[in-house]
């Protein structure tokens, strides 16, 4: 770790030294162990051994950034230059900032070494579960892997945070095959802290595995209607967490006035049952960002309490820009919480008349103002309370704006992969379509 | 250009088993302008030096994000070791990869422009978008270029040294509706070559961004398409996508063995007689592709692979291990993305074949559906069921071009949908500019024809 923070310290000397104002140095060394499975068969084990040194400048309000993964002296000396020249081609915007109170803080957290045999174990271990308890799933490819990352951040005004972390992922894509009888394939990623528990018993994966292998004789819809759509963890970051993070808080849709919610600030927004954080310290995130790309502790942040929305998710440039506040945390997957409920999933479909169970989302990009449509994969038609056969070919379409206040139940069942807590809500009034 | 550490190492290679030694440079460079402000101005380099060994059917790879003689030796000793666990735990018992011929091909260095040639280009651009586009809400502009070089030693087939650079600027326009509503349109432009080369003059953009506003303005006129099955012209750039996602996937071997669609289709007929569909490797009709391949990672010198010939299935995408199993000759699919990725059965310039007829023709001949031309994403599933974002089309309503659509999605059965095609257009349009993923990211090409067929798309 003493080496990364030297050459860290080095890199921002040399940047001060061409003329920087400001600058923040990250320094990053990993370690990774896979193993991967394809066709149920295992086909290779990786060890890979990578570095990075990220080095942003200010120079006069202009930015510029560069990222190399060598730590030779000549490669660091041409990438400050580089660097320079860079933010020197740039504008002046004096919005540009990074953390310069100064703090000194170093996280540890999970396990820096990779135990191979066991990981090797467990990853047979969920293969033979897989064929034993589920004889229908053909697994595509499946992906163990440990990584262990050192990392030391330093600004220009005094911060300096060291991370040294450890985690175990696993990641799963398989479809169901009966004959010439086949499912839609399915796909999720679970992030471990330890290998203490056989990975078929972690986050949802029994279940999913179980729903995927009752999909095998999927008919498409007849028709077209409005009615519920009980969105599964997944499919429900993929329809309406991402529309709210990108389209709706998101910095990009604020500093371009596309946000829909720029002055929605303090209102309510969505059904008072719904609340969002964004956490990467929860007790259940393995392994959460600790400091954003300008050199910020990274904090949990609630995006909306109570159907409220209380915040953006803006960086300290975006919040300089539009007189806003810094989140305590951005980003694409920003470890998204939604509080449970208190019905369990059966129970929330055992009240729906005609509706869809939807495990995944294939959509294109949602519109500016929440409009979306898309394929409900690997999903269920419900009718009078009841799961039915498998869908294929059928359409979901509506408005995420129109969904959040169109809440019907919350379920008391949850996702928690590692990075996520998220429940099975269903919506009312959302468009269903097939041939 | 990379310094050769590796071909040196030959003689260190494990017999008995295929050796691939490569070393690798990947760049990137991207300068974003939102509403006039430069938001992103980056510049990435990763280098580094991987091995893989493959003995009966197991693999070990290993790889440093260095390139020197040691590290070399050290990620050959890695991999090796690496495919003795996996022996040792599962053993392998598949047979040696048959030889192929050996060879050396070698490239061209190529320009790294300054980040001034990528500020320059997007602030003339911005200014012509402030002056001659009034109505716009918002505009980002998206400079951005990523290469790869790769210096490749192979134990059996043929080494190379390549490299593979593209370009592209990217336009977002937004604007609003009479109510109030934002609506967006979206284009890319640019190909193969660095940035300084396919981005001269900012003013040859300016006509194009004419006629993208001139799109944005029909938009906010626009209106929702009417849901369920319908007859719609599909635009080369959205014949492309479903060449890659709806079909390509599903014909990649490894795909395949796990059970694709395409596992029991192959002599049988998938789509209309009017389709046929190849897999290009570097030329395709007398003209190079949008990002040719000449030698692929396995050290498979490349060439097309043919995987639909009059509407029947010919044959797979593959590398030597899965053209083994299905013997057959491996065309240079195996590519992989950076220095510390294994190659992957990837596509590469993935297009339908131009037909007969004309666009206008094909218009002419609809009584009631659509005309779509743009995409900005597309997805597909090993059943061949696909889905694409449509942000750009136009009603037709008896055979006359009509209103604008707001944005919406199309899906099908890829094998389904294509025996509906009963036109096919006689110009092919190419793109490039995005990334296919699969485990890792990929350039490739897709390209095709406008095809008149039968699709669902969504809508209210």
């Amino acid at each position: 770790m003493k080496k990364l923070e030297l050459l860290a310290q080095s890199v921002l000397d040399a940047a001060k030294e061409a003329g920087a104002q400001s600058a923040l140095c990250t320094v990053e060394e990993t370690e990774t162990h896979e193993f991967n499975l394809q066709s149920g068969e295992f086909t290779l084990l990786r060890t890979l051994f990578d570095r990075s040194v990220q080095l942003s400048v200010l120079m006069e309000g202009r930015k510029g950034t560069i990222t190399v993964n060598s730590f030779e002296d000549e490669a660091i000396r041409k990438a400050v230059a580089d660097c320079v020249a860079s933010a020197q081609s740039a504008e002046p915007d004096e919005a540009w900032e990074f953390d310069s109170e100064p703090r000194d803080e170093t996280f540890t957290e999970g396990s820096l070494t990779c135990d191979t045999e066991k990981l090797f174990t467990r990853t047979k271990e969920l293969a033979d579960d897989i064929a034993e308890r589920h004889p229908k799933i053909m697994v595509d490819e499946l992906i163990t892997e440990h990584k262990a990352i050192r990392s030391v951040c330093k600004t220009s005004g005094g911060v300096t945070s060291r991370s040294a972390h450890g985690f175990y992922n696993v990641s799963l894509m398989y479809s169901a095959h009966d004959g010439e009888k086949a499912s839609s394939f399915y796909y999720g990623d679970t992030k471990l802290a330890a290998l203490d528990k056989p990975f078929i018993d972690c986050a949802l994966i029994e279940w999913e595995l179980s729903s995927i292998e009752r999909q095998l004789e999927p008919t498409a819809l007849d028709g077209k209607f409005n009615g519920t759509v009980v969105l599964a963890p997944t499919a429900l970051f993929e329809i309406v967490l991402s529309t709210v993070n990108w389209n709706f808080i998101g910095e990009d849709a604020l500093l371009d006035g596309t946000s829909i919610w720029k002055d929605k600030l303090g209102q309510q927004v969505a059904d008072e049952r719904l609340s969002l954080s964004f956490a990467p310290r929860a007790e259940d995130v393995v392994v959460g960002a600790r400091i954003s790309e300008e050199g910020y502790r990274v904090e949990n942040f609630d995006v909306i309490r109570d159907g409220k929305l209380l915040g953006y998710a803006l960086t300290q440039y975006g919040a300089n820009k539009i007189g806003g506040v810094r989140a305590g945390c951005t980003g694409w997957h920003p470890y998204p919480h939604i509080p449970a409920g208190d019905k369990s999933l059966e129970e929330i479909v055992a009240g729906i008349e005609r509706g869809v169970l939807v495990m995944r989302f294939s959509g294109g990009e949602p519109s500016s103002n929440g409009d979306f449509s898309g394929v409900a994969k690997n999903s269920f038609l419900i009718e009078n309370g009841k799961i039915m056969n498998a869908l294929c070919e059928t359409m979901i379409s509506g408005s995420v704006t129109d969904m959040l206040n169109n809440v019907r139940a919350i379920s008391s069942n949850v996702l928690q992969d590692g990075e996520c807590c998220l429940p099975f809500i269903a919506f009312d009034g959302v468009t269903v379509s097939g041939k | 250009m990379l310094q050769d550490f590796i071909s040196a190492k030959k003689s260190l290679f494990e017999s008995g088993a295929h050796t691939e030694l490569r070393m690798q440079r990947n760049r990137e460079r991207s300068v974003m302008l939102l509403a006039g402000d430069i938001v992103e101005n980056t510049r990435s380099d990763a280098a580094g030096v991987s091995a893989r060994v493959y003995r009966g059917g197991r693999c070990g790879f290993s790889s440093i994000a260095e390139c020197s003689s040691e590290a070399a030796e050290r990620v050959l000793r890695a991999a090796a070791e690496n495919a003795s666990f996996m022996h040792a735990h599962v053993p392998g018992k598949k047979p040696m990869l048959p030889s192929l011929p050996s060879g050396c091909f070698v490239c061209e260095a190529i320009n790294d422009p300054a980040q001034r040639v990528y500020t320059e280009y997007v602030r003339a651009l911005d200014s012509y978008l402030v002056a001659h586009c009034p109505k716009l809400t918002s505009r980002r502009i998206y400079a951005t270029e990523d290469s790869m070089e790769k210096l490749l030693v192979v134990s059996d087939g043929t080494d190379a040294h390549t490299v593979l650079p593209r370009s592209y600027v990217y336009l977002f326009l937004t604007a609003e509706t009479d109510a109030g509503v934002p609506v967006e349109v979206y284009r890319a432009f640019g190909g193969e070559r660095t940035f300084d080369l396919n981005f001269t003059d900012p003013s040859a953009l300016y006509p194009e961004i004419d006629k993208l506003y001139e799109q944005l303005m029909q938009k906010r006129e626009g209106v929702y398409a009417d849901a369920g099955l319908r007859t719609v012209i599909l635009g080369g750039e959205l014949t492309g996508m479903l060449a890659h996602e709806a079909v390509g996937h599903t014909v990649e071997a490894d795909m395949v063995l796990s059970g694709s669609v395409a596992a029991s289709r192959l002599h049988k007929q998938v789509a209309s007689e009017l389709v046929s569909l190849t897999d290009f490797a570097h030329t395709a009709f007398g003209e190079r592709c949008p990002l040719p391949v000449f030698v692929d990672d396995e050290g498979t010198v490349a060439r097309d692979a043919v995987i639909i010939e009059n509407g029947i299935l010919t044959g797979y995408m593959n590398n030597r291990e899965s053209a083994l199993h299905f013997g057959v000759e491996p065309c240079g699919n195996a590519r992989a993305w950076s220095f510390s990725d294994e190659p992957l059965i990837r596509m590469r310039n993935t297009a339908i074949h131009p037909g007969k007829d004309k666009l206008e023709d094909m218009i002419a001949s609809v009584d009631d559906g659509y005309y779509l031309i743009a995409t900005n994403n597309g997805q597909a599933d090993t059943t061949g069921e696909f889905m694409f974002g449509i942000t750009m089309g136009y009603e037709i309503k008896k055979g006359m071009l009509g209103r604008a659509l707001l944005d919406t999605t199309i899906s099908g059965v890829a094998f389904e949908m294509l025996k509906t095609v009963d036109m096919v257009g006689d110009r092919i349009a190419w793109e490039s500019s995005g990334f296919c993923g699969k485990k890792q990211p990929m350039p490739v090409g897709v390209g095709g024809p406008a095809l008149r067929c039968k699709v669902m798309i969504g809508g209210r």
